[in-house]
């Protein structure tokens, strides 16, 4: 951790050369790098299918040599989104109320969106940064210091409209991306037209 | 012909795509059947991380308080007071009073009051009757759970346990520590006999054989 930034630049250039394994697993990636890009010349199909085939294989051995500690990485990154849904930090829980508040000065401000659009948008943000208001003033009243997140979530009703914020948040961004994703299939199709 | 050929591929087109949609909507119900009881044991185990740093946070809050000059003539009880003793008691006992750990399997869970109503094995690891809590001398403190599949078989890992492996508990503000000395079987008939030292302090820990489903394990451990 306390290298130079020679001795990071040294260490980093013999990383590969360290054992048998580690040269193996660069000459697989060299070699699958190199009929990438001599395929690009070639635009051989079997090449194609045979590389998609090897790296699905290579990874697929990896996963089966570490299938324990691949499930438990799994496991660790679910219940870190499940953290971040039923307990967010404070750091977490103020960047949900500033995407909502940038959301909804940029629904204000842009003139080309539909009106239904603007409606939903506008529900869904004023909700969100009204629970994250009431939440603040919440704390103000209990006392309640922000930085330890068990002092937030031994009081249910903080809990609660944590939850439920989250929630609305989540609607409001999976309306957002499927909104966005149907506008541009939209956009594309009319022009295909 | 050259139109009935053209309805024809349509048709079978549409077929297809309908089939490939309710193929679709078969394997995502598939897949979420598959991952609900995982994901409900993930979700219980971040639930019961916060609830131990609830705990944790109310054992600290307990260690700071001091008590000075304790006047002793305001101690009679009025109806008031009971009914507000009796609003805390009811909330107290959805909290932890104290902590397993096993580090060995990672298991860290809360366990609450006999009195408690989550005392069941149905919520929580449950402290048997019988049991003495670990501040008894020369007591045997009994826990039990289910051990399986189920998000709420807490002892799942349990079979993993070797003699020697260690255990502490939390209870009243106190760490006591455990060496696990005795693993036998039993058949399941709804009583367990528990054989231990008794010129020593224990911990019980009871729950179903790993992989048989008419025996069930107790497990000893001494405190060190």
């Amino acid at each position: 951790m306390d290298l130079s930034i020679i001795e990071k630049l040294i260490t980093f250039i013999t990383l590969p050369f360290q054992s048998f394994l580690t040269i193996e697993i660069l000459l697989i990636f060299l070699l699958i790098l190199i009929f990438l890009i001599y395929n690009e010349k070639r635009q051989n199909k079997k090449v194609k299918y045979a590389i998609t085939a090897l790296i699905i294989f290579f990874f697929s051995l990896l996963a089966f040599y570490f299938s324990e500690d691949i499930i438990t990485v799994l496991s660790e990154i679910v219940k870190t989104i499940m953290r971040c849904f039923y307990f967010p930090n404070i750091v977490f829980y103020i960047l949900t109320a500033i995407i909502s508040l940038v959301i909804l000065i940029y629904t204000i401000l842009k003139n080309n969106l539909t009106k239904l659009n603007k409606i939903i948008t506008y529900v869904l943000t004023l909700i969100h940064l009204y629970l994250f208001t009431n939440f603040i003033s919440l704390a103000i009243t209990n006392n309640t210091s922000l930085t330890n997140t068990a002092n937030i979530y031994q009081h249910d009703n903080m809990f609660i409209i944590v939850l439920f914020s989250q929630i609305i948040f989540i609607i409001l961004i999976l309306y957002k991306a499927i909104y966005h994703f149907c506008y541009i299939r939209h956009s594309k199709l009319k022009n295909t037209k | 012909m050259w139109l009935k050929d053209r309805t024809m591929q349509r048709k079978s087109k549409n077929l297809k795509s309908q089939l490939f949609k309710v193929g679709f909507f078969f394997l995502i119900v598939g897949i979420l059947v598959f991952i609900s009881t995982p994901l409900r044991k993930l979700k219980e185990e971040v639930f019961e991380e916060m609830r131990l740093a609830i705990f944790q946070l109310n054992i600290n809050e307990t260690n700071n308080t001091t008590i000075n000059n304790v006047n002793t003539e305001n101690l009679e009880v009025t109806s008031e007071n009971t009914e507000q003793a009796e609003a805390n008691d009811k909330k107290a006992n959805y909290s932890y009073i104290g902590e397993l750990s096993i580090p060995k399997i990672k298991l860290r869970r809360g366990f609450v009051s006999k009195e408690s109503r989550y005392n069941n094995i149905e919520y929580n690891i449950t402290v048997a009757n019988e049991a003495n809590y670990p501040d008894v001398p020369l007591g045997n403190f009994i826990l039990m759970a289910h051990s399986g599949n189920a998000y709420i078989s807490f002892f799942d890992k349990l079979y993993k346990l070797q003699i020697g492996d260690e255990a502490s508990v939390s209870y009243n503000a106190v760490t006591y520590n455990y060496r696990l000395t005795n693993i036998y079987n039993q058949a399941k008939t709804g009583t367990v006999a528990i054989y231990r030292n008794p010129n020593v302090k224990t911990l019980t820990l009871i729950t179903c054989t790993h992989n048989d489903d008419y025996n069930q394990t107790i497990y000893i451990f001494e405190e060190i």
